[in-house]
Order: C-alpha cells, then sequence, then structure tokens
C-alpha cells in the first residue's frame, strides 16, 4: 500500500477510528464493570451486616448473642478476611463478640474514625485486616432489641477486597484480549473491504496497463455504476484519438498525392530549360519539393507518436522491408543479413518502424559492396521503472564515412553524394522518428568499414 | 520495347509518353485503372508503369490481379505515398521497381532501362552480341567501336533483338514488342527494316530462320 493512495487513505482513518474508540470503550465498560462488581460486593457485606444485627439484637433481655446463622462460612476459617464484630459503644468494657475467623483480634470501628453514615444509616471503610490484607468494613450501629433507651452496639462485618479486586483485574485480563481481538480483526476486515471496494480501480490501472501494452485498444470489463462514465468516456477519449491520427495521415496523404504528382509534370516540363522563366520555375519547384517532402514527413510523424498503446513485431516489420529492399537491390548484388529475436517487440507505430528500418537499410544497400548486417537486440531495464529498450544497429561494408562528414550528415536534406539517388531526407526522418519515441540515432564507423548507424528505441 | 503507361494525370501521361518514346520505346497508355488492367492483360508489354492512385481500380488491385492471372511483365510502380509501408506493399503486391513522386524523368528512364535488361537476363547497362555493341543509357549502337546512324523504328528492331540474343525472334513478337497498339499488324514493314539493317551491319548478324523468325549471330566476322 503506497503512502499517497485511495487503499491508504480509507485504510487509515478507518484503524485510527478503530485504535480510538475500542481503548475508550475499554475504559468505559472496565469503569462500569468494576463499579458494578464493587457495589455487588458492597450489597452482600450490607445484606449481612442487617441480618447479624437483626440476630444479634433481637432480644434484649439476653444482651447481644452471637448470631445464629454464619451467612458465609469463611467466618469459621482463620484469618480468612471475613469477618464480623459486635462491640458495645456505651460500656468502655462490655463484651465484644467476634467471628471465629478474627480470633483475637479486632476490626477498627469507622465510627471511631469519624466516618459519615449513608442513607441506610451504614459507615463504609477500607482498613487492614489482621493479616494485613485490604478489607471492606461496613458498620450499622443499633441498639439491643431496636429500642433507643438500650445500649448502643456497634455492628461490624469485613470482607476481603483483594477478592473482588481479583475479579476486576481478571475481567481487564480478558476485557483487554477480547478487544484487541476485535481491534485486529476490525483492522483485517478494513483492509479487505478497501481491497475488495478499491478493486474496480485496479482493474482500470490493469486494463489501462493493457491499452498501453497494446494487448487491448479499449478499456474492457463491467464496472461498478460510479465509475462506468469513467470507462466510457475514456473509450470515447481513446477511439476518437485513434480516429483523429487516422484522418489527420489519410489527409496528410491525400495532401502528399495532391502535390507530388503536379510537382513531377512541372519539374520535368522545365526539365533542361536553363534560362528566363524555365530556370526559375525549376528552381522554385525543386524548393517545394523540398519543403512538401520535408513538412509532410513530419507531419505524419507528429500525426502518430502521441498514440497510446500501439506494439509491433520487429520480425513482422524487418521480412517485407528487407525482401523489398533485396528486390529494388536486386542488380547490386549485396545480401542483407538479419539478426534479429523472435520476440523483439516495439513500443510505438508499425508504419514508423518501417520508415526507420527502410531508410537505414536503404542507404546501406546503395553504400554497401557485399553485405549489409541487420541486428536487433533487446536489452534489459537498466534502472528500475525503465522500460526494456531495442537497440538496432544497420551496418555495410561500404565506404564509411568520416567523423566529420559523420557530423555533418543528418541535418535536413544533406547529401554527402550528389550521385546516389535519393531525396537526403532518409537520415535525418530517422533521426527526428528516434527522437519522437525518446530514442536515439548515432552513426559510428563498422568493424568492416563502412557507416555503422545504432538505432535506440522502446522496446514492449 | 513496348511500354504501356497506366497514369491518371493528363500532363504527367503526356510527359512519360513524350520522354519513353524519344527513348525509343513504343508507348501506350491508359489513364484509370480497368482500361490499365486491360491492357497489361492482353498485350505482351516489356514494362509497365503503373501509377497506384488511379480512378475506378487503384494500382495495387491491378497489379494484384495481373500477378495473379500469372502475367509476370516487369512493373515499375509510381507513387506519391513515397514512405516505407507503401514501397513495402507495392513490391508485395509484385512490383518490380518503385519510383516516388516527385520524380526526373532520366531515374524513370533509367528504371525502366534495368527492368527490360534485366526481364532479359543481362546484367550490363551494355550488350554486346558480336561486332556489335548496344549502350542502352545512350541508345547507340556501334559495330567494332564504329557508331552506326539508325533511324527510330530500326533502333527498336536491332535493340529488342539485342536483348534477345541467342534465342529466336518471331516476327509477331517483333510487331508486338515495336510498334503501338494501334499499329496495322499485317504489313511487312518488319521485314523491309531487316533489309535496311541488314546495309548498315555485316549483313551475317541477323540470321533468317525460316518458317521461324531472325536470330542475331555471335559468331558473325569481325570486320
Amino acid at each position: 500500500m503506497r503512502f499517497n493512495s485511495l487503499a491508504f487513505r480509507l485504510f487509515i482513518t478507518a484503524a485510527a477510528w478503530t485504535l480510538l474508540v475500542l481503548p475508550l470503550a475499554g475504559v468505559v465498560i472496565f469503569g462500569l464493570h468494576r463499579s458494578d462488581v464493587l457495589s455487588t460486593f458492597d450489597n452482600r457485606l450490607q445484606r449481612i451486616v442487617n441480618e447479624i444485627t437483626v440476630d444479634s439484637m433481637g432480644q434484649p433481655e439476653k444482651g447481644a448473642v452471637v448470631p445464629n446463622n454464619t451467612y458465609e462460612s469463611l467466618f469459621e476459617v482463620t484469618q480468612s478476611g471475613w469477618y464480623w464484630q459486635i462491640k458495645p459503644l456505651d460500656e468502655a468494657d462490655g463484651r465484644m463478640l467476634v467471628s471465629p475467623s478474627l480470633a483475637t483480634a479486632a476490626l477498627p470501628l469507622p465510627v471511631a474514625n469519624g466516618i459519615v453514615p449513608d442513607a441506610s444509616g451504614a459507615r463504609w471503610m477500607t482498613a487492614r485486616g489482621p493479616r494485613g490484607e485490604p478489607l471492606r468494613l461496613v458498620e450499622v450501629i443499633d441498639t439491643l432489641g431496636h429500642e433507643p433507651d438500650q445500649p448502643r452496639y456497634s455492628i461490624v462485618v469485613a470482607g476481603p477486597l483483594d477478592w473482588s479486586e481479583r475479579q476486576i483485574s481478571e475481567f481487564r485480563t480478558r476485557l483487554t484480549i477480547a478487544l484487541a481481538l476485535a481491534g485486529i480483526g476490525l483492522l483485517a476486515v478494513t483492509l479487505f473491504q478497501v481491497r475488495f471496494g478499491l478493486l474496480p480501480l485496479r482493474q482500470i490501472e490493469l486494463g489501462l496497463a493493457n491499452i498501453r501494452a497494446g494487448a487491448a485498444t479499449r478499456l474492457e470489463g463491467e464496472l461498478p455504476v460510479e465509475i462506468e462514465p469513467l470507462q466510457t468516456e475514456l473509450n470515447a477519449l481513446i477511439r476518437s484519438n485513434q480516429e483523429i491520427v487516422d484522418r489527420a495521415r489519410t489527409h496528410v496523404g491525400n495532401l502528399a498525392h495532391a502535390l507530388k504528382t503536379p510537382l513531377t509534370v512541372v519539374t520535368n516540363e522545365v526539365r533542361g530549360e536553363k534560362t528566363g522563366l524555365g530556370a526559375k520555375v525549376a528552381e522554385q519547384a525543386q524548393i517545394m519539393k523540398d519543403s512538401v517532402q520535408h513538412y509532410l514527413e513530419r507531419a505524419q510523424i507528429a500525426a502518430r507518436t502521441g498514440v497510446i498503446g500501439r506494439v509491433t513485431p520487429v520480425a513482422a516489420v524487418v521480412g517485407p522491408v528487407v525482401r523489398t529492399l533485396e528486390r529494388i537491390h536486386e542488380d547490386r548484388y549485396v545480401s542483407i543479413a538479419v539478426e534479429c529475436p523472435a520476440d523483439a517487440r516495439f513500443q510505438g507505430e508499425r508504419q514508423d518502424l518501417e520508415e526507420m528500418l527502410g531508410n537505414l537499410l536503404d542507404n546501406a544497400c546503395k553504400w554497401a559492396r557485399h553485405t549489409v548486417t541487420l541486428s536487433v537486440e533487446v536489452r534489459p531495464a537498466t534502472e528500475r521503472g525503465r522500460k526494456r529498450r531495442l537497440a538496432i544497429t544497420v551496418a555495410d561494408d561500404g565506404p564509411g564515412l568520416t567523423e566529420e562528414q559523420r557530423a555533418r550528415i543528418g541535418k535536413r536534406g544533406l547529401r554527402l553524394d550528389e550521385t546516389k539517388p535519393g531525396s537526403g531526407l532518409g537520415l535525418s526522418i530517422v533521426i527526428e522518428l528516434a527522437q519522437s519515441y525518446q530514442g536515439s540515432c548515432a552513426l559510428a564507423a563498422s568493424p568492416k568499414g563502412g557507416l555503422a548507424v545504432h538505432l535506440d528505441l522502446p522496446a514492449a | 520495347m513496348r511500354v504501356l503507361v497506366v497514369e491518371d494525370d493528363k500532363d504527367l501521361n503526356r510527359q512519360l509518353v513524350t520522354a519513353l518514346s524519344e527513348a525509343g520505346y513504343a508507348v501506350d497508355t491508359a489513364s484509370d485503372g480497368e482500361e490499365g488492367y486491360f491492357l497489361g492483360d492482353t498485350e505482351p508489354y516489356d514494362v509497365i508503369i503503373l501509377d497506384l492512385g488511379l480512378p475506378k481500380m487503384d494500382g495495387l488491385s491491378v497489379l494484384e490481379q495481373w500477378r495473379r492471372s500469372d502475367r509476370k511483365t516487369p512493373v515499375i510502380i509510381l507513387t506519391a505515398r513515397n514512405r516505407w509501408s507503401d514501397v513495402v506493399a507495392g513490391m508485395d503486391a509484385g512490383a518490380d521497381g518503385y519510383l516516388g513522386k516527385p520524380f526526373h524523368m532520366e531515374e524513370l528512364l533509367a528504371r525502366v532501362r534495368a527492368q527490360v535488361r534485366r526481364a532479359s537476363g543481362h546484367a550490363k547497362s551494355e550488350i554486346e552480341c558480336g561486332p556489335l555493341r548496344l549502350d542502352t543509357k545512350s541508345a547507340r549502337v556501334t559495330c567494332n567501336g564504329q557508331q552506326i546512324k539508325l533511324t527510330s523504328h530500326e533502333y527498336r528492331l536491332l535493340a529488342y533483338m539485342m536483348h534477345h540474343n541467342g534465342r529466336v525472334v518471331s516476327r509477331t513478337e517483333l510487331v508486338e514488342h515495336l510498334y503501338e497498339q494501334d499499329f496495322d499488324r499485317d504489313s511487312n514493314t518488319i521485314e523491309v527494316f531487316i533489309g535496311r539493317l541488314r546495309k548498315k551491319i555485316p549483313i551475317d548478324v541477323i540470321q533468317t530462320v525460316r518458317g521461324l523468325g531472325y536470330r542475331l549471330s555471335e559468331e558473325a566476322e569481325q570486320g
């Protein structure tokens, strides 16, 4: 998942929300549960203290008695944490009744610690027990037989706080685990949701890659209603782009045809005229001829370089071009040796590759003594993210060019030797075509003595 | 040598006819694809010059149909769409050469000469036969180094025979290849021109093969 992506945005917001809400919920649930556990504990203590009070204070004639019901079996176990204590308040040396668990120890009196009673008259406090354990204490102050004129007693019941604390902390662990699992689950679902929800966009991405690679001419597949208009518009755009290119190409071709025939007539009509009008017409016709050739060729390049998604198998172009040139140059007895891997593919228009190879091979055939070699090589991408390249070399065993000549050639219309037929635009059009494909065309000396032209073009 | 020009532009058509006639060819013309196809299909031309952009039937189709019905006449295509893709398409359809417009007439004549030579199996632009030497570039014939003055018709006859030396050339073949379509084929002009030629070159160079036609003899005496 890249940093700047829809998937990342959706995921990060959902994740942030989850990470914020879950701990908050945890804190709230924990708090509620804690107070619930504590109040349940308090209720139990209160019930016990109330019943002990009723039991032990019910008979004024006998004084305070040991309650006959134990309510909690742990009152019988020494230092169990569960204690009760009945202590007379008004007689300083009055007999104190305690649960067996308390043995010889005594519980502190909340009333003596200045604790204020709650609405039901009970006083609550926490204290340390005989073992030093934390205790929850509740104290009720009552009189024998509940008569106002009888002596007062403090009835205290204590329960172990660590028991409920243990329960609470156990709950906290479980809650944390449950919430953590829920969090992980939610994140996983979010991730799936984002991936699943954005699947159509991925489909578009693949579709565009296919178009660019030339494997498809339109965006295929059934897309969700939200992005279906995008698909429709994109396909219409691709189609109209193709139509515009085709139309422009047809018009340029027609214009070339319409201009070149009259130019042939004019040129030949004034052939051999050395004076006056004839010479002027011949001179101007030549200028027109050069311009027509120059600009129309370039108009056709411009008409094609913007096209996306054209892929041309190199071997399919090399075959016919070589066959054609061998026939054209039949009288020169030049052989063309071809070395081209079957899987080499050019990322671009067939016509442009034909034009480049045709011009280079034609030049080479005109100058070669015996052989012309054409080698095509697919080079792996040098850097990550860059495409593979095609390295095409056309070399001949002819006279070749000097370094200075090689530097000069390629300029528009320059012909080093006027005796060889040709318009002289061949090499410059190759250079411009290669450049329009972000490639290059370089001249070098061939090991066999002639000229070697290296073309660097994008491979598909 | 007989040439067919199929070109719809009237001016270019006229220029081609003039230039080819001046160079010693018998020229027929057609100004649309259908007429061109018919002529090329029925007449024995030595070379056909075919424009690709033609009315009624385009040049490539005309060429493909000729080739499909096994007409092997050399064809030079003229095209204004001279990108390599068009050239390849033309050559694949069966053309023997192409010329991109605009072109110079000299260039065209050179191509025509080359095609005629190639079709009759001569590699060089000069053809020798015994004491005779034909320079196809300058349309001149020399005998033992001496230039022979020939009329246009005499040149056509001798050039045709020299291109096809070593085999017997019938009278009908000569008529078919030396004259335009509307020529009166029943006349005896071939005999008349043979007779005139025999006065200008060693008499035994042109041999009559009774009942078949004529043949050039390589063994004619040098001088």
